[in-house]
């Protein structure tokens, strides 16, 4: 019998999910800022709006894979809250088990010569 | 700023479209990012309506979250007991057909007759504090006499005499002449009232003002107050419509009001003129002319307010000696206005209540009976572990889905039934005994209504659902053992219960379609087919003999139309709800009075009975040479004879009337009766004199012509102006139009308890074919093996129908004494035909049992089709 990986349960993860987690390994940030960096990262393909985007967060926050770190005032002191979400210890095992899964994809795709390799 | 907040007012209230748990955690965030995305510089109209549908989505998609999540409801089978529900209904197509007809007739029917009784008899009146607000009539009960105007001097003795109200005022219906462009008048209907009349209503003007203190007396400016609707339509919405002039024959009058949207007066009158008390108090004691409207002080009760009219009409006596016998007496305006219909609208309210009692013992029936099918393969459910809860969840499941199809069903047929509705009432319906009628009522689709009826029907099905529970859980053996036998006999009186209630309702209906034809076929005592109808003139500055040429050579006029066969012209149209009193005497061989009376008379040329087809009975009616000089003759109705000759004629007999001008005159003969108040009422005595004495201002005519008679309006109208083309004429209508008006409400309950009562016939079908259909299917097997052992199909086939034989012909009997019984409690509403009409229950009866026995046979026939073999395969 062999030990799962703690984030094991949790791959194959959907890409929004990943790009967002990574993002947040990155930097802990709040939605606003993700909204734009998602799209920025992506050069416009994600463009996630802001029901989705929550709906993904309240996802990955019970999932535990992410968490409110913080909650500062909004932006150009308007008032409004809001909340920093960082990435837990489970996000980070989930991140890293999501890479190996997709290193082994990669291999696979590189023996087919499928890869173009950037210089 | 103000923008910024209206963005942010919109996507918090999208937010309640989350669930609330997840709203309390992001809430915030998703408005504070959705304006982020609103407010981008590159933000198009487009993009931003993205972004409005994506918060919506993004609810969607929460939602989902959470019912398809770990413990969310839609988890643990729920989607797999969705999908079993509708694999089994659809296998029982028609179950489920008949249950969501008999939800969707039902829901129908009650949405659209309630919505009717909140929009006609729950509506708000067009005044504030309708309770507080009065009318005074005029009575005389030895007279018959009970609601009647008011003379100018009496109404000025209750305005400074009463104590009981904050205002009282004085109002009649007048026309208007208004000139349109070619200078000729248009004649359009009017209010002359006085200063308290706004006031005594507690209606504000909603521009300018109503009238007040500085209108109240002659010599004050010519003033008019329009409704909005002809603000709107006729005077093109002018803001600035306040101070100017309308062209009204003789003189302008200035704009000082417009009126609130919705407020309508009684007849739909746009023009309202101020009545000043000087004229009130200068008119003839004797002239009745005037409705009186009040509003109570506070704490005053009608009780008080009755006693303070009929003690200043004590008073008043004293003063003018003529008003003895008379009195005022005080009613509810409201009530007044809405009684002509109320009792015919509770009877239908009433009725659908039955009707929907039925869809419910119906929808029982039902239940049960898919329930007992069903008993089997639940019980097989329940042995593979699934728990009372899931079994409960799935009937629950069905019923939900069935009443939500029927209920919504019924809610999309609805508004095209109260289409129906309010097309076959009338646009106005008169007010019994006054002078008075009142716009038709009108009703939209209630949203409230409609509503309480869905979650009624989707809750009454649930609950109805129990019992059925009950018998599912049981895992009894559908075919022959207790469970049967206990369903089959509480379905029995169930069904026995709708047989009885359809009984009933078919003898009410028939007694209504018998009533209302002995209304359509009433005599009304002239011809009306044929005959057209106007008002026209306005010659009351003309001297009586002017005013006689001037009628004399319309009539001439008009007869000199081709197509017309007869003209003549009387000063009340009849079946108006108009009346005119006239105090007669009746005179000894010396002329000396021997008594007097108050009667109604009219005014009329010798062409009048020939064109309006009223047959002179005995004697002989007007000749040209009454027409010349001073009034001597007079023609009576059959009616005015009865009640002052009773078994004697009046023949010969001479009378005089109040009016100068018609004094000591002989009676020459006996007209044909009208029933000018309406056929359901005894037509009123009338005295007939000619009209040189003092003909009124305006008159009525009426033309007798062939073929189309709306064709002849155009001609009719030309040959009264070829005559002076500055005289106003009023609407021409054919007399059918206001005899058909009378019968309008009677007949369109006749359509709409009809209707109810087909729709309870056939529910009561559905129940009678529901349990022997039930029978049939229970008794399968049994049925195999008596086919198999030489028993012939009609054999049982009759058997099965002989199961509900006992409790249709029990039923049939006790929905006849209900109906009748009933029908005594409605008596009022019936004309012409006694509770206990034989006809109606021959009728009602046939019609309950061919409909029982054609849905009992039906399912029997079934019995013919077993193939024994497969019946004893299948045990």
């Amino acid at each position: 019998m062999t030990t799962r990986d703690p984030g094991h349960a949790e791959a194959p993860m959907k890409p929004v999910h990943h790009m967002i987690l990574l993002l947040l390994a990155e930097e802990p940030t709040y939605g606003v800022e993700l909204m734009d960096r998602l799209e920025a990262r992506s050069e416009g393909a994600v463009r996630l709006n802001p029901g989705s985007l929550y709906r993904t967060i309240a996802k990955l926050v019970d999932d535990g894979l992410a968490e409110p770190l913080e909650e500062a005032s909004g932006p150009e002191g308007t008032g409004a809250p809001r909340k920093v979400y960082g990435v837990t210890d489970r996000g980070r095992s989930a991140l890293r088990a999501e890479a190996r899964r997709q290193a082994v994809l990669l291999d696979a795709a590189r023996a087919l010569d499928l890869v173009e390799e950037t210089p | 700023m103000k923008r910024v907040d209206r963005v942010t007012r919109l996507f918090r209230a999208l937010t309640w479209l989350y669930p609330p748990s997840h709203r309390q955690v992001y809430g915030a965030e998703i408005v504070s990012a959705s304006k982020h995305r609103w407010s981008r510089p590159a933000a198009t109209l487009s993009n931003r309506t993205a972004v409005r549908v994506a918060v919506v989505w993004g609810a969607a998609g929460v939602w989902h979250d959470r019912l398809r999540g770990p413990g969310g409801a839609l988890s643990g089978g729920w989607l797999l007991d969705g999908r079993f529900v509708l694999r089994s209904l659809w296998r029982s197509r028609g179950y489920a057909a008949t249950a969501v007809l008999v939800l969707a007739f039902s829901v129908a029917a009650a949405t659209t007759v309630f919505s009717f009784v909140r929009g006609t008899l729950m509506a708000a009146p067009p005044y504030p504090d309708p309770e507080e607000v009065l009318v005074v009539w005029g009575s005389n009960v030895e007279d018959g006499q009970l609601r009647d105007v008011v003379s100018g001097p009496a109404y000025l003795e209750l305005q400074r005499r009463t104590t009981t109200f904050d205002h009282i005022a004085a109002f009649h219906h007048d026309a208007a002449y208004l000139l349109a462009d070619g200078g000729r008048p248009e004649v359009l209907d009017a209010v002359e009232a006085n200063a308290d009349f706004f006031p005594a209503l507690g209606v504000q003007a909603a521009m300018g003002r109503v009238f007040g203190e500085e209108d109240r007396m002659s010599g004050a400016a010519r003033t008019v107050i329009v409704t909005h609707s002809f603000w709107r339509n006729r005077l093109d919405s002018d803001p600035d419509v306040i101070g100017t002039t309308l062209p009204f024959e003789g003189n302008a009058r200035t704009v000082i009001g417009v009126l609130p949207e919705g407020f309508e007066w009684l007849a739909p009158a746009p023009l309202f003129i101020p009545l000043r008390d000087d004229v009130l108090a200068a008119d003839n004691p004797g002239r009745i002319h005037y409705n009186v409207v009040a509003r109570m002080a506070d704490g005053v009760t009608i009780a008080d307010a009755s006693a303070d009219v009929a003690r200043v009409a004590r008073d008043f006596t004293d003063i003018y000696p003529g008003f003895e016998g008379w009195s005022f007496h005080a009613e509810r305006l409201h009530e007044v206005t809405v009684e002509a219909v109320r009792a015919v609208i509770l009877a239908l309210a009433a009725t659908v209540s039955v009707v929907l009692l039925v869809a419910l013992v119906n929808l029982t029936t039902l239940f049960r009976i898919r329930a007992l099918a069903r008993s089997a393969e639940l019980g097989v459910r329940r042995a593979l572990g699934a728990g009372w809860a899931r079994v409960a969840r799935i009937l629950a499941m069905e019923t939900t889905l069935l009443a939500s199809l029927g209920a919504g069903l019924g809610l999309a047929l609805a508004p095209v039934l109260l289409n129906r509705v309010t097309q076959i009432v009338p646009e106005w319906i008169p007010i019994p005994e006054s002078a008075s009628r009142v716009p038709a009522l009108q009703a939209d689709l209630d949203p409230g209504v409609a509503l309480t009826a869905f979650l009624v029907a989707v809750g009454g099905a649930l609950v109805l659902t129990l019992p059925s529970l009950s018998t599912a859980l049981r895992g009894a053996d559908p075919r022959g053992s207790r469970g049967v036998h206990g369903t089959i006999r509480g379905t029995r009186l169930l069904v026995g219960i709708e047989i009885a209630v359809a009984t009933a309702l078919c003898v009410g209906a028939s007694l209504m379609v018998r009533s209302a034809d002995n209304l359509l076929a009433v005599d009304v005592g002239l011809e009306h087919e044929g005959l057209l109808t106007l008002y026209y003139g306005d010659t009351w500055g003309e001297d009586p003999e002017g005013r006689t040429t001037y009628y004399r050579r319309t009539v001439e006029a008009v007869r000199a139309i081709p197509g017309v066969q007869a003209a003549g012209v009387i000063d009340y149209i009849d079946f108006q709800a108009e009346d005119d009193f006239a105090r007669i005497y009746f005179l000894d061989r010396s002329l000396q009075p021997t008594r007097d009376v108050r009667e109604e008379w009219r005014r009329v040329d010798e062409g009048l009975f020939e064109a309006a087809g009223m047959p002179i009975v005995a004697g002989r009616g007007f000749r040209s040479d009454d027409f010349s000089g001073t009034p001597n003759t007079a023609v009576v109705n059959e009616a005015f004879a009865e009640k002052h000759w009773p078994g004697g004629s009046p023949v010969g007999a001479m009378v005089s009337t109040h009016d100068e001008a018609y004094r000591d005159m002989q009676v020459v003969g006996i007209v044909q009766d009208v029933r000018s108040l309406g056929p359901a009422a005894p037509p009123p005595p009338m005295l007939y004199v000619p009209l040189q004495g003092n003909p009124r201002g305006t008159m009525g005519l009426y033309a007798r012509v062939a073929g189309n008679v709306i064709g002849y309006v155009p001609a009719l109208q030309e040959a009264v102006w070829s005559v002076d083309s500055s005289q106003p004429i009023a609407g021409v209508w054919p007399m059918s139009a206001f005899v058909d008006a009378w019968v309008a409400v009677p007949r369109a309950a006749r359509s709409l308890v009809l209707a109810l009562a087909v729709l309870t016939l056939l529910l009561a079908a559905v129940g009678v074919f529901g349990i022997v259909a039930f029978l049939v299917r229970t008794r399968r097997s049994e049925l195999g093996v008596r086919l198999a052992l030489g028993a012939s199909p009609d054999r049982l086939e009759r058997d099965q129908m002989n199961a509900v034989v006992g409790i249709v012909a029990v039923s049939l009997i006790a929905g006849v004494v209900v109906g009748v019984v009933a029908a005594r409690a409605a008596q009022g509403l019936l004309y012409g035909v006694p509770p206990l009409d034989p006809i109606s229950v021959v009728v009602a009866v046939l019609a309950t049992s061919s409909a029982a026995l054609l849905a009992s046979y039906l399912p029997a026939r079934r019995v013919g089709l077993i193939d024994p073999a497969e019946a004893m395969r299948a045990e």
